[in-house]
């Protein structure tokens, strides 16, 4: 299946992926509703995109107790609005914190890659997000270590 | 002759256990189950009360999906006795089940404050769908809920109370709220929490007795003030269902004990969810862990199990969510290790808390509060499940997240925890949707 891949040296944290991403899953324009969420790092002078990694597990879908969270036609896993009560429980049983919940709608909501078109990858500027037919990694785990060691030299 | 594997119990551990049978096994075998009522989920019973869904929507097998399935159900039925010498369940009609395996997954009932007028009329429990039933009727708007007890089956129903209209008062004997979910620091916040958003809170409350005064509840307390209530709710714990293995032969302690393939001291006889006693994730050590994403897990690892893989389960995390008017209380694993190293940080204005604990360079619980809105908040719950499930070693982190424990997103990115949990799977294999269970041909 294609993923998300992210190539975090290419973001310049210009937040077009948040817009484009919970423009497509929400129809607002609000960072606060997307599921893909910009990281700052080295106090905001670099930035990695992080989302939903489609892990194998799937820690969202075998948690739900009504079986509202599926795998969808191009193998994410989709919540099924008209079957999920908003119990939360998989928002606390994802381990990557890529769960979300709606207040406004009591509807918990993820990345679906936009059913094979994702619009985070389409908005971004500088391909720093591409929608490509690889196996899953940790994109940001190198780079995030390598532009926190000054945050972390100051807590020592 | 195909294996017959016998399911004791329709909840999430038996429901999940016979579609995973049915996903792993190589020949097509029989399934037999044996529920004293129709599967459905207990979690989503509160959406019911509230009325957001409907009472259909909390079944997780109907009719038709069971006989898909190819189960033969027995519902409506429990069973009294298991002989693990003959192989042999016997049923409250008297009818007897042979199998070649079983799984034990009769779960756990409600119990009340032992009080003289705790079963009369006008008080009732919340866990099965009946009892559900029961409250639904009940509860009108303006009328006075008086909750027993302030746990966690209290807190997920206290929203849908309040949406019903009806004016929420909680009794608690201990002297805080959710004793067994979160720490003094966050029992407090949620405390003024609940207070400003108009729910009565008497903690350090003993109940003595019910009276039914002209069709009104009278609740006697300990130290004075009674109360007087139209409908109360008694969310006073739960008991493991196990009095009806005493001649089985199988251990028991304070559920049934199983190894790290969820088999009792019985070979062929497994137990899985609030009845079983298996393995804790971060000590090893067998204890019961009552909750559904627990009962999930030993349900697949028992199906796989008993479909003739070989699947060893590591352990069960304790976690637990629950949103009490916008604000979310979730806490992890060894949340209430009194000898664990700690820290913590409050923003009472919010309220926003987290206390996060260690052991050496890992994380071994953690405690978070936050509004629901807020999008730290969800980020965070995830990402300290991830931290405490991974136990990735913080290294210089744990420094960090001392002084800024609210700072978990970039703890969390550049330990790498995301590669230490992409390779995790609890059945070895990626997992599958829901529907896609096979179905009998």
């Amino acid at each position: 299946m294609s993923v998300l891949k992210i190539h975090p040296e290419k973001c310049t944290g210009c937040l077009r992926c948040e817009l484009a991403c919970s423009y497509m899953q929400t129809g607002e324009f609000q960072p606060a509703k997307s599921v893909i969420r910009v990281a700052p790092f080295e106090g905001h002078t670099s930035y990695a995109p992080y989302t939903c990694t489609q892990c194998a597990e799937g820690w969202c879908m075998t948690a739900c107790p009504v079986g509202a969270i599926t795998i969808n036609a191009v193998g994410a896993k989709d919540v099924l609005d008209d079957r999920c009560v908003g119990c939360k429980l998989c928002t606390i049983a994802c381990p990557y914190g890529t769960m979300f919940y709606d207040p406004a709608t009591r509807k918990a909501f993820k990345c679906n890659l936009c059913g094979g078109a994702p619009a985070c990858a389409e908005a971004c500027p500088t391909a720093a997000i591409t929608y490509e037919d690889v196996t899953t990694e940790d994109w940001l785990g190198d780079f995030a270590r390598e532009r926190t060691a000054r945050v972390l030299a100051g807590a020592s | 002759m195909a294996a017959r594997h016998l399911i004791i119990g329709g909840g999430t551990a038996g429901m999940n256990a016979i579609r995973t049978i049915r996903e792993e096994e190589s020949e097509r075998s029989t399934i037999t189950l044996v529920s004293a009522e129709k599967p459905y989920s207990r979690m989503v019973l509160p959406y019911y009360l509230d009325r957001s869904i409907a009472e259909s929507h909390v079944f997780t097998a109907t009719a038709k999906v069971l006989a898909d399935w190819g189960v033969t159900p027995h519902l409506g039925k429990r069973a009294t006795a298991l002989d693990t010498t003959a192989n042999v369940c016997t049923l409250d009609d008297g009818a007897t089940v042979e199998y070649d395996d079983c799984l034990i997954a009769t779960g756990s009932s409600a119990v009340r404050a032992p009080v003289p007028g705790a079963d009369g009329r006008g008080v009732h429990s919340f866990w099965t769908l009946d009892q559900a039933r029961g409250v639904i009727a009940q509860i009108q708007p303006g009328s006075h809920v008086v909750m027993v007890g302030a746990g966690f089956i209290a807190f997920t129903i206290l929203n849908s109370i309040l949406a019903l209209g009806a004016k929420l008062t909680i009794v608690e004997v201990a002297p805080r709220i959710l004793p067994r979910m979160i720490d003094d620091t966050g029992a407090q916040l949620v405390e003024a929490w609940l207070t400003k958003h108009g729910v009565g809170v008497r903690t350090g409350a003993k109940l003595t007795r019910i009276d039914d005064v002209k069709g009104r509840l009278r609740l006697k307390m300990a130290a004075g003030g009674d109360l007087v209530a139209d409908v109360v709710i008694m969310a006073t714990g739960i008991r493991t269902n196990l009095d009806w293995l005493k001649s089985s032969g199988v251990k028991v302690n304070q559920g049934v004990v199983v190894d790290d393939h969820l088999r009792s001291s019985v070979p062929n006889v497994y137990a899985a969810g609030d009845v079983a006693e298996g393995p804790d994730l971060l000590s090893q050590a067998n204890a019961v862990h009552a909750i559904e994403p627990t009962a999930q897990e030993h349900g697949r690892v028992v199906g796989a199990n008993m479909a003739g893989k070989d699947v060893r389960y590591r352990g069960s995390l304790i976690i637990n969510i629950v949103e009490v008017c916008h604000l979310d209380v979730a806490s992890f694993g060894a949340w209430d290790d009194a000898r664990a190293e700690t820290a913590s940080g409050v923003r009472a204005d919010r309220p926003a808390y987290r206390k996060l604990l260690w052991k050496g360079e890992r994380l071994t619980g953690a405690i978070i509060l936050g509004p629901s809105s807020d999008i730290w908040t969800t980020n965070d719950v995830g990402m300290l499940k991830g931290l405490v499930q991974s136990g990735v070693a913080l290294g210089r982190w744990k420094a960090h997240l001392k002084k800024n424990p609210f700072d978990i997103k970039p703890a969390f990115i550049a330990t790498k925890t995301t590669s230490m949990l992409l390779p995790e799977t609890i059945l070895g294999r990626p997992s599958k949707a829901p529907g896609e269970t096979p179905v009998a041909v």
